[in-house]
């Protein structure tokens, strides 16, 4: 069965007026299965959001993609698509969710405006027919009014409600793909939830896949299917939700999972991972993670691990990880 | 809506109003003897001397003579002009078409051509066209109007006897000439003025769009339209330059009184019979009651010309019709 | 450095040059004059820039003319540019009721067309020496100055090392002058420089309707007057002054831009 999105070796630079060219993703592979949830997790500047934006061709006109990248979206390599030919996929097959909603939005157009605008963009619609469409959309994302809110300009909403607009824009197109690039960041903790459990729904209804990127292994929790953990440019660990939650392979999701605040258990200084995350320009060699790894052994410093399995469906780019593996293999 | 454009209207009438004050003000409160001064050089009898000082109340104390001179231009009375013994009402009356077609047009192109330009500039920064237009446009902004407008001339008008070189309209044109006759040289003559003005003035609003548009086309809002696979065409229109029209409008009303500046200097220069001229002859003529006339018009107009500025911004920008 | 501020410093240079040198190197204008066979002559090489219905040399006239124009621009800025600062400060310093008049002041002193009140004062005023016409020019500036430093010093008031200065007990004035006025210098700095070509075009055209200064000293502006009425067979004597003027606006202008982007990196 063909994955519904597979990403094979995703390399994106950016040339440089002197020197090499700066890599922000290096060799990225993965792949998305019709209606399944992938957690794409990784602190800033670990080059997941411009994975994301990648997917429907939307990398800064600066950015080069690698020469073995491919992006297959249902067999066809869109990676080498025309402008145009993009368009058919952006919004029809593969919709972004984007983080800032105020930003997102145009402002001085109202946000009925803005959803028709998606419909009409991909399907011959009438105006009438696409307003009442608008308001369908609205409804389904959990607005109220939305016979009036249709109207509303987007600084008229509260933040939470805009985000559920843009949810609705997303949806416009009937898309096969969402990818939901920090969608709850900008919003406070109890919308957060809310939002969520929107695409949750959203996601059941409609059969549609689910590309969320975060920094927040918190709401990945009960919310995806897998996940994919991201550092400088590469893939750390990939597995199910469940499996990565039991047991951690890799030293940098475990230190994610250590620095995350709880309510329960003792007091404490809250730990977390020294150092800071290396710039795509100062990537250290062998391992990238190695300056910061509490269990560091000397081929680390030399050689970049390639992403092993070490369990079914559980893969992780570590030494270390790798060889205690094997060991309880034996 | 309504009670914001009801207190705005009264804000520029009382705007208006104290310009006048101060206008009015002025004259009074500089040094000498202000019925000597409105005479000046002229020659006047006991009985037109009288006259003027009680209409100008230079021998009351200075608020009774501004309340006066409010009064009677409510009236629609600004005096009598001492250079041509005429109502000054009138006069402006005669020079204000002249000055409102000049002005308008120049508006109207310079906000419609101006805002193309500086759209297209925006959209594409790099190309040599854009580069272009960007240096001819400081350099029509750094030239006097007045200078371009004798440049012109001398080109067109001169050296290539294609337009006339001043004036609204050919005198030697019977009055019972066929209309396209009349419009055709009515138009001919429009041209050099015209054009003067323009290329003065449309650096404003063109490089004032093309740096809001270039503000708006890297906007976050740009890539989620993009993102929903909207056409190239729209999104620069409804997505880059829509947004980037609030800075312009707010152009529209400030810029007004260098509007006005603009057009005397033109006026002038090619006869042309407007307010702009009217002013500037009478100041050489020293004829006050004149240049407060048309000083007073002149700040009439700005003031509505910002009101209804303001109107197009609040229509504009739905952020500030909640505000 | 950008090529355009290159310019902009080139222009400056020959023109400060023209109008401090000029003078002293040309020809006197007024001396040695022809009238039968010297008038309207194009230029030559006895005549750089041809000559004027007087047969003055226009070149020695231009090199006479920048002084004036040159001066009074700066003359007229500086007047505006310091009252403008002082109705700035105390408007944006002002809170409640000062504050919202002077806010209306200055919102007035921009809906007069600044050439209504320069043609009302010179009507009323009649002649006046130049340097005189240079102040008025300048009297007339303020509101946009004080405008720009309203908002600047309204902006810089809620920094936070105001609010410490005022804990440490300054007092009002030595905050505006020490913590906020520096602040407001760099945008007051870049519309100063913009403001110079603002008025020396006022200049020029108010020299140009006969009111500038009176002849047979004549800054650019009366030089273009002059040419008016032989423009058709001497180009050169509005050329002259013509270019002049752009040349002098234009070094303004960029100069006022290159300031901008170095003062203000920020701002488009």
């Amino acid at each position: 069965m063909t994955a519904l999105l597979e990403v094979k070796d995703l390399t994106i630079s950016f040339p440089q007026a002197q020197g090499e060219p700066v890599v922000a993703v290096d060799g990225v592979s993965f792949r998305v299965s019709a209606g399944e949830v992938l957690a794409l997790v990784g602190e800033s500047g670990c080059g997941k959001s411009l994975t994301g934006l990648a997917l429907p061709g939307l990398l800064p006109a600066a950015a080069r993609l690698g020469a073995t990248s491919e992006i297959r979206f249902k067999g066809t390599d869109i990676s080498r698509l025309s402008e145009r030919e993009l368009r058919n996929y952006r919004g029809r097959r593969i919709a972004m969710v984007f983080q800032d909603p105020l930003t997102s939005l145009n402002p001085v157009m109202r946000v009925g405006q803005q959803i028709i605008e998606a419909i009409q963009a991909h399907r011959q619609v009438g105006r009438a027919e696409a307003r009442a469409r608008a308001i369908e959309l609205l409804s389904e994302v959990g607005i109220a009014d939305p016979g009036e809110r249709v109207d509303s300009y987007p600084h008229q909403l509260s933040g939470g409600m805009r985000q559920r607009v843009m949810i609705a824009i997303a949806l416009a197109g009937e898309p096969d793909l969402l990818v939901a690039d920090e969608p709850t960041t900008a919003l406070d903790v109890t919308v957060q939830a809310q939002i969520l459990e929107l695409l949750d729904r959203l996601r059941a209804a409609r059969g549609m896949a689910v590309l969320l990127i975060t920094h927040d292994l918190g709401i990945v929790a009960g919310r995806a299917d897998r996940v994919m953990v991201m550092y400088a440019g590469r893939m750390a660990e990939t597995a199910s939700t469940a499996a990565l939650f039991a047991a951690p392979a890799h030293p940098y999701t475990r230190g994610l999972f250590a620095s995350i605040p709880r309510l329960s258990g003792e007091g404490g200084r809250l730990p977390s991972i020294p150092g800071t995350v290396p710039r795509p320009d100062q990537w250290p060699t062998g391992c990238r993670f190695n300056p910061r790894c509490p269990v560091v052994i000397p081929i680390c410093r030399e050689q970049q691990p390639g992403l092993d399995a070490i369990a079914s469906g559980h893969r992780v780019a570590c030494w270390v990880a790798a060889k205690t593996a094997a060991k309880t293999a034996r | 809506m309504i009670g914001w454009l009801f207190r705005r209207s009264a804000d520029a009438v009382a705007t208006a109003l104290v310009a006048v004050v101060v206008l009015v003000l002025l004259v009074h409160l500089l040094p000498g003897d202000p019925l000597a001064v409105l005479i000046g050089e002229r020659e006047v009898d006991a009985a037109q001397r009288a006259a003027l000082a009680a209409s100008w109340g230079t021998d009351q104390p200075i608020w009774i003579a501004v309340g006066h001179y409010l009064l009677s231009l409510g009236h629609g009375d600004l005096g009598l002009a001492m250079s041509e013994n005429r109502p000054v009402t009138t006069i402006l009356l005669e020079r204000l078409w002249p000055t409102l077609l000049l002005g308008g047009l120049t508006l109207v192109i310079d906000f419609t051509v101006g805002l193309a330009l500086g759209l297209w500039s925006a959209l594409h920064p790099e190309s040599w066209r854009a580069r272009l237009i960007g240096a001819l446009t400081v350099v029509g902004y750094s030239l006097p109007s007045f200078v371009l407008g004798m440049v012109l001339v001398s080109v067109f008008a001169q050296r290539l006897p294609w337009l006339p070189p001043a004036g609204l309209a050919d005198l030697t044109l019977p009055l019972d000439a066929p209309f396209a006759a009349t419009l055709v040289d009515r138009l001919k003559h429009l041209v050099l003025p015209l054009a003067s003005m323009v290329i003065a003035t449309i650096a404003v609003p063109l490089r004032q769009q093309r740096s809001a548009v270039m503000g708006t086309v890297t906007q976050p809002w740009v890539l989620a339209a993009r993102a929903r696979g909207v056409s190239p065409a729209a999104i620069a229109w409804r997505h880059c330059w829509r947004p980037a029209l609030t800075p312009v409008v707010t152009l529209l009303g400030l810029w007004l009184p260098m509007l006005v500046g603009g057009a005397v200097f033109i006026e002038m220069l090619f006869n042309w019979p407007g307010i702009g001229s009217l002013i500037a002859q009478a100041t050489a003529s020293r004829d006050i009651p004149l240049v407060l006339g048309a000083g007073v018009l002149l700040i009439v107009m700005v003031q509505v010309g910002s009101l209804v500025a303001d109107i197009l911004y609040r229509v504009v920008d739905p952020v500030q019709r909640d505000q | 450095m950008k090529l355009q501020t290159k310019v902009g410093l080139g222009l400056l240079g020959l023109l400060a040059l023209l109008a401090m040198v000029g003078p002293f190197v040309t020809v006197d204008p007024d001396a040695q004059l022809d009238l039968l066979h010297g008038t309207l002559q194009p230029p030559s090489l006895s005549h750089l820039l041809g000559t004027d219905e007087f047969s003055r040399d226009v070149l020695a006239r231009l090199a006479h003319g920048a002084g004036i124009s040159l001066g009074v621009g700066l003359i007229a800025v500086v007047v505006a540019a310091l009252l403008g600062m002082a109705i700035g400060l105390w408007a944006g310093d002002s809170e409640g009721m000062a504050g919202k008049m002077l806010r209306r002041v200055i919102n007035l002193g921009l809906a007069i067309p600044r050439i209504v009140v320069l043609l009302v004062l010179l009507s009323a005023i009649g002649a006046v020496p130049i340097w005189l016409l240079a102040v008025v020019l300048g009297m007339t500036g303020w509101p946009a100055m004080a405008r720009l430093v309203r908002g600047e010093t309204l902006r810089l008031r809620t920094a936070q090392y105001v609010s410490a200065a005022q804990a440490l007990g300054a007092t009002r004035a030595r905050i505006l002058w020490r913590d906020i006025l520096p602040g407001a210098l760099p945008p007051l700095l870049v519309a100063a420089t913009l403001g110079i070509a603002d008025a020396m075009l006022l200049e020029a055209g108010l020299s140009f309707l006969g009111l500038g200064a009176p002849p047979p000293a004549a800054s650019w502006g009366g030089m273009l007057l002059e040419s008016r009425s032989v423009m058709a067979v001497a180009p050169w004597m509005v050329l002259a002054p013509g270019l002049a003027l752009v040349a002098a606006t234009s070094a303004a202008t960029l100069l006022g831009d290159a300031l901008r982007r170095r003062l203000q990196p920020d701002v488009t």
